[in-house]
């Protein structure tokens, strides 16, 4: 059975986070680049769907890094009705998040392609 | 960068909670709902599709939890909390957080107070530009640094390379009249570009051009103080015209308030001027090679020229300047030296070590304070140990219950250095008017942010002290321990005992520290008091005088003013006797080389003699001793005899073991073109003191005024000459004569300011007054400390006996007698005692060593000093000891028997 990934820290365990945030930013940025504003539950199935349920984000790790990247000026957050005319809350990329978004994505190329040649060169 | 804007986010998240909770927990129930929905649409029933959504999601909870951790800095929230709680646990002690206040209060106070001297006078900037490259220079007579002489300052102004300018000062005192009471105020004449050199430029009109800096130009550069007090800081000033010394000057510029030159702290040019006048070096000056060695002379180093380049440079010329003086005066081998030092050194040199010394006492006082505010900290802790377990049982970790503690020491060491800034700045406020004149850059004393940040740096050190303390004495191994009642009463914290022991041992030693250096400063001011200064001060009231040359610019005026004030104050009624004197005891005024007749090689010495110009009955006024021969004639006053008295040390100098009277002296060096009189010595007098009080007494001539050059008082300019001091002996308090002495002046001279008016006694104590502060402080300081040891030996036998009450009782019981435990406790008292007192003594030992230099005819190992404190240390603690040892002999036995 393939392995399922789980991106959190139920409790305050910080050990192998620091890595995974990082990712977890950039995958929260590219979706809502590629999706448009989304609300924190949308943004979630996205994760999952997209990595065939492998990704399973919980709201403890999900919502304060959505905090954090509102913090740094990387999203903005506002309340707005879904389609099914509930208030959630809706996150869009900012100017700034778009550049981040930008840098972040070639430094994770590069990096994969380090890892690449390194994994088959040897 | 990002991190940052996170960060602010953060801390403005701290400061008004950012997001509100409601609306985080809205927005994660939302997700939990759509979780939930998802999972119905899969097929399952509601509850257990919510059951789904819970596992899918995690806790509402948790995530609340991390959501609040990146709203805000979560420690400082928790400092938030441990400072209100600290507050209030601290209010309800309120006898307890009084005396940690009070004594921290205390230490910061006069920590702070010192400080603003220390930085007012030595680390301040100087106020001037560049002050690194200033430098003061001097010219050596003999051995002694001192001013320059006009025509060596002019060589040196000629030939000089390694500074940018060199500028030339002296003080003067100028009357300034015109509209309103005439005033003395004090000037400077300087070198035209002095203010170039200093790098200060007036902030109304101007300052001297070079063709200003000759006589009869007359212009003249305002003080700030004086502007803003005599002119009400008019802006139209400039040209305007004022009348110093009956001449009229015309102002050209004013200074900023913060420009103050010369500089108090040098021992000669050293007041601050109101107002600056060219040099204006005259003929006379410029030619009298050899003589008026007086002006002070400041100088800016050029760009990347050292001090000791400069040096260099200075040798050689000052082999040129001496090839300059005349051939009678280099045969007679005197020659010159030049040397430079730094401004700043020059100003605060004097009084850099007494002030460090302060300094330090002051630091000793706060280490006592501080040991005894550790002390009552450690015994709350006692009390405190169950409450500390409590929560080290409920999860608290080692670093929480640290930064508990923390908060309560913040919150303590805040309240006192609070209230030590408070008192602190009362204490600031009355030391000018105490030592004002003494000290440089004491005129703008205040406690500025460097002061502040001194004072916070130490309130910041002493509460990381006082929460250490009690966590080194709370043992963290068995922090249930303490919550079994039996335990926590019987084994009271080896841990904390030793460390309150030790803390009262170094209080103790502290003690013995300031108590001997005080002692030894108490020994050195009443040895000093008790100097014969030569001269009796009691019932005597003088007055100083200038007679402004315009007024009296003849020989024939000056003395008929003096004859004048001399008739009048003499028969003002209850006056014994009356003199003119050109400077009182304490003071000098004119300093010469003089030969003695018949004595060979013996006859001149290069030491040079104080002079002093007398009219009338001088020494008897002064109660002044004549050793033998007799004083100056009534004829004496008025007509030339060619007579002077001399001081014992002179007569003992050329004439030891014979009676110089009918020997004869001359001014001058005893060569072939001296051509001044001889003069019979009439009379020897006891040595009077003429500088600081201590200081060795120097040879001293007296002459009668009239025998005072003509020439001088009608052609030479300037005041010398024209000072006149009177002395009156009165038959009561000598202050009742000073408005009648006024009223006489004024008959004389209506327009003639009245420099000052003291009696001599006032005088002394002006002289002394100092060294009075100094040993004044230390004694408070001293005397405070002994008290604070004492407190703390009996707040912890107090607290010992308190907590062995039980034992106390036991031992009762059993038939101890009361006076057996009275011993015990006052026994454990005085061992710790002896153990302060032992290393205090030693350490106090090498503190007298280092001070030993600034005492006076008082050893470092004074025995008087070494021996009475520890005798006033024993009495005091004993007394501390009494009363918890009394106590401790009175528990009820039945107390045994009794819990808590």
């Amino acid at each position: 059975m393939e392995a399922r990934y789980s991106i959190g820290m139920p409790n305050r365990e910080q050990a192998k986070a620091d890595v995974m945030q990082g990712t977890l930013d950039l995958m929260v940025l590219q979706t809502l680049s590629a999706l448009g504003p989304l609300h924190g539950y949308a943004i979630t199935s996205r994760l999952e769907q997209v990595s065939g349920g492998a990704l399973q984000v919980n709201m403890g790790t999900l919502y304060p890094a959505l905090m954090r990247l509102e913090q740094r000026g990387l999203l903005r957050g506002h309340w707005g009705t879904t389609d099914n005319n509930r208030k959630a809350r809706f996150y869009a990329l900012t100017a700034s998040g778009r550049r981040e978004l930008a840098r972040e994505r070639r430094a994770w190329d590069r990096m994969a392609a380090i890892m690449q040649a390194l994994l088959r060169g040897a | 960068m990002r991190t940052l804007r996170e960060w602010t986010h953060r801390l403005g998240g701290a400061l008004s909670r950012g997001r509100g909770d409601r609306d985080l927990e809205e927005e994660l129930k939302l997700h939990l709902d759509l979780a939930a929905e998802d999972a119905r649409g899969g097929g399952r029933p509601p509850d257990e599709a919510a059951r789904a959504a819970r596992i899918r999601s995690g806790g509402v909870l948790q995530a609340m939890d991390a959501l609040r951790d990146q709203r805000s800095v979560p420690w400082l929230e928790h400092c938030a909390g441990d400072l209100r709680l600290a507050f209030r646990t601290l209010r309800r002690h309120p006898g307890f957080s009084a005396v940690v206040v009070l004594t921290l209060g205390f230490g910061m106070a006069i920590n702070t107070a010192t400080f603003s001297l220390v930085n007012a006078v030595l680390i301040r900037p100087l106020g001037f530009r560049e002050p690194e490259r200033l430098v003061a220079l001097h010219e050596h007579l003999g051995l002694e640094a001192g001013p320059f002489s006009p025509p060596d300052f002019l060589d040196l102004e000629r030939d000089q390379q390694s500074f940018e300018g060199v500028a030339a000062y002296a003080n003067v005192a100028f009357e300034l009249s015109g509209q309103g009471e005439p005033i003395r105020l004090d000037v400077a004449k300087v070198s035209a570009n002095l203010f170039q050199v200093l790098g200060v430029g007036p902030i109304l009109g101007r300052t001297f051009t070079a063709e200003e800096d000759r006589p009869g130009a007359n212009v003249a550069v305002l003080g700030w103080g004086l502007w803003q007090s005599r002119y009400g800081e008019d802006p139209s000033i400039v040209g305007r015209r004022i009348t110093l010394d009956r001449q009229p000057y015309t102002i050209i510029g004013v200074m900023p308030a913060a420009f103050e030159f010369p500089r108090r702290g040098p021992p000669t040019n050293n007041k601050p001027a109101a107002v600056w006048v060219p040099m204006a070096f005259t003929n006379a000056e410029r030619q009298g090679r050899g003589s008026q060695y007086n002006r002070g002379v400041v100088a800016r180093l050029r760009e990347g020229v050292t001090l000791d380049q400069a040096a260099g440079e200075l040798a050689v010329l000052a082999s040129r300047i001496n090839a300059n003086y005349p051939a009678e005066l280099r045969e007679a081998k005197i020659s010159v030296r030049l040397s430079a030092r730094s401004l700043r050194e020059e100003i605060a040199g004097r009084i850099e070590r007494p002030l460090w010394l302060l300094m330090g006492a002051v630091g000793l006082v706060l280490l006592v304070t501080c040991a005894n505010v550790a002390n009552l900290v450690l015994s709350r802790v006692a009390s405190r140990t169950r409450e500390i377990a409590v929560r080290t049982a409920l999860g608290s970790s080692r670093g929480r219950l640290l930064q508990l503690l923390l908060a309560e020491a913040a919150v303590l060491s805040a309240a006192g250095t609070l209230a030590g800034i408070l008192a602190s700045r009362l204490i600031v406020g009355a030391i000018p008017a105490t030592m004002g004149r003494a000290l440089p850059g004491v005129r703008d004393l205040s406690i500025d942010p460097r002061v502040l940040a001194f004072t916070a740096a130490i309130g910041i050190a002493t509460s990381i002290f006082f929460a250490l303390v009690p966590a080194m004495a709370i043992d963290w191994r068995v922090p249930g321990a303490a919550l079994q009642e039996e335990v926590s009463r019987s084994t009271p914290g080896r841990r904390r005992h030793r460390l309150q022991a030790g803390l009262v041992v170094s209080t103790v030693t502290l003690a013995v520290v300031l108590l001997v250096g005080a002692g030894l400063f108490v020994r050195s001011f009443s040895a000093l008091l008790a100097t014969d200064a030569g001269f009796n001060p009691d019932r005597v009231l003088t007055a100083s005088l200038t007679l402004p040359r315009a007024g009296y610019g003849t020989a024939a005026s000056v003395r008929a003013f003096h004859r004048a004030l001399f008739t009048r104050a003499s028969s003002l009624p209850g006056v014994r006797s009356a003199a003119l004197v050109t400077d009182l005891p304490l003071e000098s005024y004119e300093h010469r080389v003089l030969s003695a007749e018949d004595l060979g090689q013996a006859a001149t010495t290069t030491a040079s003699t104080n002079l002093s110009w007398v009219y009338g009955p001088y020494f008897p006024t002064l109660g002044i001793v004549v050793r033998s021969g007799r004083v100056f004639s009534e004829v004496e006053s008025d007509q030339s005899r060619n007579v002077v008295v001399v001081n014992d040390r002179l007569a003992r100098t050329f004439w030891p073991g014979q009676d110089a009277v009918g020997k004869r002296i001359r001014w001058g060096l005893d060569i072939a073109g001296n051509n001044n009189p001889w003069l019979t010595i009439v009379g020897v007098i006891a040595d009077v003191v003429d500088g600081p009080l201590g200081a060795e007494p120097l040879m001293h001539a007296y002459e009668p005024f009239s025998q005072f050059s003509d020439d001088v008082l009608d052609n030479f300019p300037g005041a010398f000459g024209r000072h006149v001091k009177l002395a009156i002996r009165t038959d009561a308090d000598p202050r009742a004569f000073a408005s009648g002495l006024r009223a006489e002046i004024g008959v004389i001279d209506r327009q003639l300011a009245i420099e000052s008016m003291a009696t001599m006694a006032d005088r002394v104590g002006d002289v002394v007054a100092p060294r009075r502060f100094s040993v004044m402080t230390l004694g408070g300081f001293a005397t405070g400390s002994l008290l604070l040891a004492a407190i703390g030996v009996y707040g912890l036998l107090a607290f010992n006996v308190a907590e062995r009450r039980r034992e106390m009782a036991v031992r009762l019981a059993l038939g101890a007698r009361p006076s057996v435990i009275l011993r015990m406790v006052v026994g454990d008292g005085l061992r710790l005692v002896s153990i302060g007192l032992a290393a205090g003594t030693l350490a106090s030992y090498g503190v007298a060593r280092a001070v030993g230099s600034l005492l006076y005819q008082t050893k470092s190992h004074d025995l008087v000093t070494f021996g009475t404190v520890p005798i006033v240390l024993v009495l005091v603690t004993l007394t501390a000891c009494a009363l918890p040892a009394y106590r401790a002999s009175r528990v009820a036995p039945i107390v045994s028997l009794r819990g808590d």
